[in-house]
């Protein structure tokens, strides 16, 4: 027996469904696609080349088909650097583990390997001392103790490692004894060395994600934390103990001190600390600090020039995004896009958001131009290493954003539109206006898919154009040649510091060149816990020479060199105010 | 409200008799609807008990007993009765209907959109239920769905202007803007007299990268309805997006003035005057906006910048700091909701 009558159907009301707590911050951000295509050529092309250049090192990163948690997720830094002073980019690859561990002599290490010259690399790993196994996260590089000889600074879930460059090829684990080692139950994110308070030493900054136990940690799907899209995935961020931030002043004799609490960086609570830059945003001379933060706020420590700093990331606005949203926070990259001679920001964010664009408009007040720029077409990817870098040497920096979800099982589900691994783009920076996707003229490379994390920039080949280094989860890393005609011309600064630290590490460099004005800074970490190669490149488009260079060192003086020619690298030293070629 | 459930009742209905055969289920359905229609609802359950005594998946007397209770507010009792009544009578809509209206007024809207959607494959043809199951969909984040759901809707009925804004909304929702594109632009054509219509329309050209044709849409927008305020702030919006300051504050003080809670509006109003420069009339907008909604973070983050560049850094600070905590307090505010799939 059937009923008949059909009961009055009223249409409830609509309501917004209550909050429920989040794993990550989500803004659920629509693609907004760009104008019409600007029909510019585009001739920088990208091939990855890694493994006919003898990088052989597949990353082992947790956990392949499932992470259960976190720690097997983020993944960690690349660094183009000299380590050996040839003036040839090397390249080292910090590596991760597994939660189950390794028989004894099997467990994957970090990787060193040394630039032959000829588009090859030779694993240099044994030598050097810096094989070390475990969760490594980041990477950076600076010469602190003035020698000459690049210094490595390696994060990790456990105590950190510092290892001073021998010179010859050798580096010795100092961390315990210099004093920058932390705690075995930390886990250390980001690092960049920093001068913050003008002595000529470098000084260092570790930002901790969060304190990570998998004895405590609940297991995937546990709360609403631990659900992404309705499916239960890794908990956290959020719902797991927040990290911190430490800073060590450098004392001069190999050690440092924890000056954390003097010197106010403790002050900022309850966040998920990643990439840290360093560089002077405000112009005041004194070295700042900006770090991504994941699902919290973003900080920007600007440095009071007493030995303290202050979080002014909300009041200067490069704490959220334009909306007030918290984002999930990962790379960033530092540049100045526009020409006007002030720092700018670009973040990368977790998916179903924009990344972040922030421009300065005076050193004082960022305003994120993200979607008036263009960038706001791609929310689907989640996004790491990332970087402003004139790709194809117009003198505008473009940017290079590389990409990966974190969680491998949507490779194995249809309902989410989303998959694990993800292409890499490229935005063309349009004469500093605005940005336009150009990654579907960027070359083979450009449409690999992979779970990418670190990045790092610079001209391993030194053919003048800016190539980049890239850590793929569970896969073998790529190194993608640019492979740009060699119709515009460039320059590649050296700077080398007497009164600053010997790396120049926090100089800023402004170039005149065919009525552009264009800014870099030298910088120990970016991109996504990664370090980029320490020479400053600079498209030069048709002009072939640099009518002024301006220094601003880590000191805080300012020097002038006067005019060079383009398509060679030249060595700057701090108080000669002359330029000398690099053969 | 008895009456009102007699009226919906649905057994076949014979003659009364004085004489019940109590093992008859039948009988004692027709005898308890009976006593219902009269106002003894006491009375007519014991009758429908009986019945299912005797013949436990008799579906008349479970559905009778199910709607009894959910007439009354039982929803509980409701869905165990009707549950089995489906159960009974796979092939009843209405069973599948009201046990799904049961689940919802219980919470569990997951076994609400369950049962109705098996009502729906009995019944494909009930647009309004598919209106009901794209809300429910939406609330339960399962904006794929409700997307799915909504365009079907519409399908059936393409003569039915607010299943337009629905599907829009729905597609919109699940992160659909090519079908949410693709029905804004036939429902702008459709009811070109319609401000809906074209607002919708126009926020769709625009997230397609397509402003200059949205603007006449949006333009059209606000001549056909000026008291309707999200043109306004759409297109003022649009304009802070671009820097275009100046030409922004016009449209977002529409907006606010229409409706003065519009909190994303005064966001954006000040947000332009901060652009100008105009760092007396941001405060004063802000605190404004302050004052009608004091747990709101983000007009004290705002504060907290415009503070910050007039060099007051203590009160730049203290908004800083009002605005975190608010914002620990209310996450809701500043956050959005994944969306998921509906779980089968």
């Amino acid at each position: 027996m059937q009923s008949e009558s059909l009961l009055p159907l009223l249409l409830a009301a609509l309501v917004p469904g209550g909050l429920l707590a989040q794993g990550v911050a989500s803004p659920n951000a629509l693609p907004v696609k760009a104008r019409e295509a600007s029909g510019l050529p585009w001739d920088a092309g990208f091939v990855d080349v890694a493994r006919e250049a003898g990088l052989d090192l597949a990353f082992t990163y947790g956990a392949e088909d499932e992470k259960r948690f976190i720690i097997e997720s983020n993944g960690s830094g690349v660094a183009f650097l000299d380590y050996d002073g040839d003036s040839k980019l090397d390249v080292f690859l910090v590596n991760g583990s597994r939660l189950e561990g390794f028989p004894d002599g099997n467990a994957p290490t970090s990787r060193l390997y040394r630039n032959v010259g000829d588009g090859s690399f030779v694993d240099e790993t044994s030598g050097s001392s810096l094989g070390r196994s475990g969760w490594g996260s980041a990477v950076c590089a600076g010469d602190y103790d003035n020698d000459g000889q690049l210094d490595v600074f390696v994060a990790y879930w456990g105590k950190d490692a510092l290892f001073r460059n021998g010179g010859d090829g050798g580096f010795l684990e100092t961390a315990e004894a210099a004093g920058v080692a932390g705690s075995a139950d930390q886990w250390s994110s980001g690092c960049t060395f920093v001068d913050y308070d003008r002595d000529g030493l470098l000084d260092l900054l570790v930002s901790q994600y969060q304190r990570f136990d998998p004895e405590t940690a609940p297991p995937p799907g546990k709360t609403s934390n631990c659900e992404w899209k309705g499916m239960p995935v890794y908990c956290g961020p959020r719902g797991l103990p927040y990290g911190n931030v430490t800073l060590y002043r450098n004392l001069g004799d190999g050690s440092f001190v924890d000056v954390s609490e003097k010197a106010g960086v403790r002050d900022v609570r309850d966040y998920y600390a990643f990439t840290a830059v360093a560089a002077d945003f405000d112009g005041d001379g004194w070295q700042d600090i900006y770090i991504a933060c994941d699902s919290t706020p973003s900080i920007l420590f600007l440095n009071n020039g007493d030995g303290t700093f202050t979080d002014y990331a909300t009041e200067t606005g490069v704490a959220f995004n334009e909306h007030g949203f918290e984002q999930g926070g990962m790379g960033v990259g530092v540049g100045d896009f526009d020409g006007d001679g002030w720092l700018d920001l670009v973040k990368t964010n977790f998916a179903d958001d924009y990344p972040n664009l922030y421009r300065s408009n005076d050193g004082v007040f960022f305003e994120d131009i993200c979607v008036r720029a263009g960038l706001a077409s791609n929310p689907q990817y989640v996004g790491w290493g990332v970087d402003f870098a004139d790709l194809d040497n117009d003198g505008w920096q473009d940017i290079f954003q590389v990409n990966g979800h974190v969680y491998p099982k949507l490779d194995r589900q249809t309902k989410i539109a989303e998959s694990y691994v993800q292409r890499n783009l490229v935005y063309r920076n349009i004469e500093g206006e605005r940005f336009e996707d150009v990654s579907a003229l960027a070359g083979p490379a450009l449409r690999q898919a992979r779970s990418s994390r670190g990045a790092a920039f610079g001209d391993f080949d030194d053919d003048g154009d800016v190539d980049v280094l890239v850590m793929n989860m569970a896969e073998r890393v790529s190194l993608l040649r640019n492979d740009l005609p060699q119709g515009r011309n460039w320059v590649r600064l050296t700077l080398r510091g007497t009164s600053s630290n010997r790396a120049a590490i926090g100089a800023k460099v402004t170039i005149e060149a065919g009525g552009l004005s264009q800014t870099r800074a030298v910088m120990s970490q970016s991109s996504y816990v990664s370090h980029n190669d320490l020479r400053v490149h600079f498209g030069l488009g048709a002009a072939d020479r640099i009518e002024k260079v301006v220094v601003r060192w880590p000191t805080g003086e300012e020097e002038f060199f006067p005019g060079i020619a383009s398509r060679r690298g030249w060595l700057l030293t701090e108080g000669s105010g002359d330029a000398v070629a690099i053969p | 409200m008895m009456g009102a459930m007699v009226a919906l009742l649905c057994i076949s209905w014979p003659a009364w008799t004085e004489q019940i055969d109590s093992t008859d289920p039948a009988a004692l359905t027709d005898r308890g609807l009976a006593l219902a229609q009269g106002g003894q609802a006491d009375q007519a359950e014991k009758l429908w008990r009986r019945a299912l005594e005797a013949a436990p998946d008799y579906f008349p007397a479970l559905f009778n007993l199910g709607y009894m209770h959910f007439s009354a507010g039982r929803f509980g009792e409701a869905r165990r009765h009707l549950a089995r009544a489906a159960e009974a009578s796979p092939s009843d809509f209405n069973a599948h209907y009201l046990l799904g209206v049961a689940e919802q007024e219980l919470g569990r809207g997951d076994e609400a959109l369950r049962s109705w959607r098996k009502a729906l494959d009995l019944r494909p043809d009930r647009f309004q239920l598919m209106q009901i199951m794209a809300v429910e969909y939406g609330k339960g984040r399962y904006h794929r769905e409700a997307a799915d759901i909504a365009m079907r809707a519409l399908r059936l009925r393409p003569e039915a202007e607010d299943l337009y804004y629905m599907a829009v909304h729905a597609c919109r929702e699940a992160g659909d803007l090519g079908a949410g594109l693709e029905i804004a632009a036939r429902a702008a054509k459709r009811y070109p007299a319609s401000a809906r219509a074209n607002f919708e329309f126009a926020w769709h050209l625009q997230k397609d990268g397509r402003f200059e044709e949205a603007l006449p849409y949006l333009r059209k927008a606000i001549e056909l309805d000026p008291s309707y305020e999200e043109p306004h702030f759409f297109f003022g919006d649009w304009l802070v997006k671009q820097a275009r300051y100046d030409e922004a504050l016009e449209p977002l003080g529409r907006a606010v003035a229409l409706r003065p809670d519009y909190m994303p509006a005064r966001i954006a109003r000040a947000r332009a005057m901060m652009g100008l420069g105009k760092w007396a009339e941001a405060v004063d907008a802000l605190n404004e906006a302050v004052r009608l909604a004091p747990r709101h973070p983000q007009p004290h983050l705002m504060l907290s910048q415009v503070h910050f560049r007039l060099r007051d850094r203590a009160t730049a600070r203290k908004e800083k700091e009002l605005s975190l905590r608010l914002r620990r307090q209310n996450p809701a505010l500043l956050e959005a909701v994944q969306s998921r799939p509906f779980p089968d």
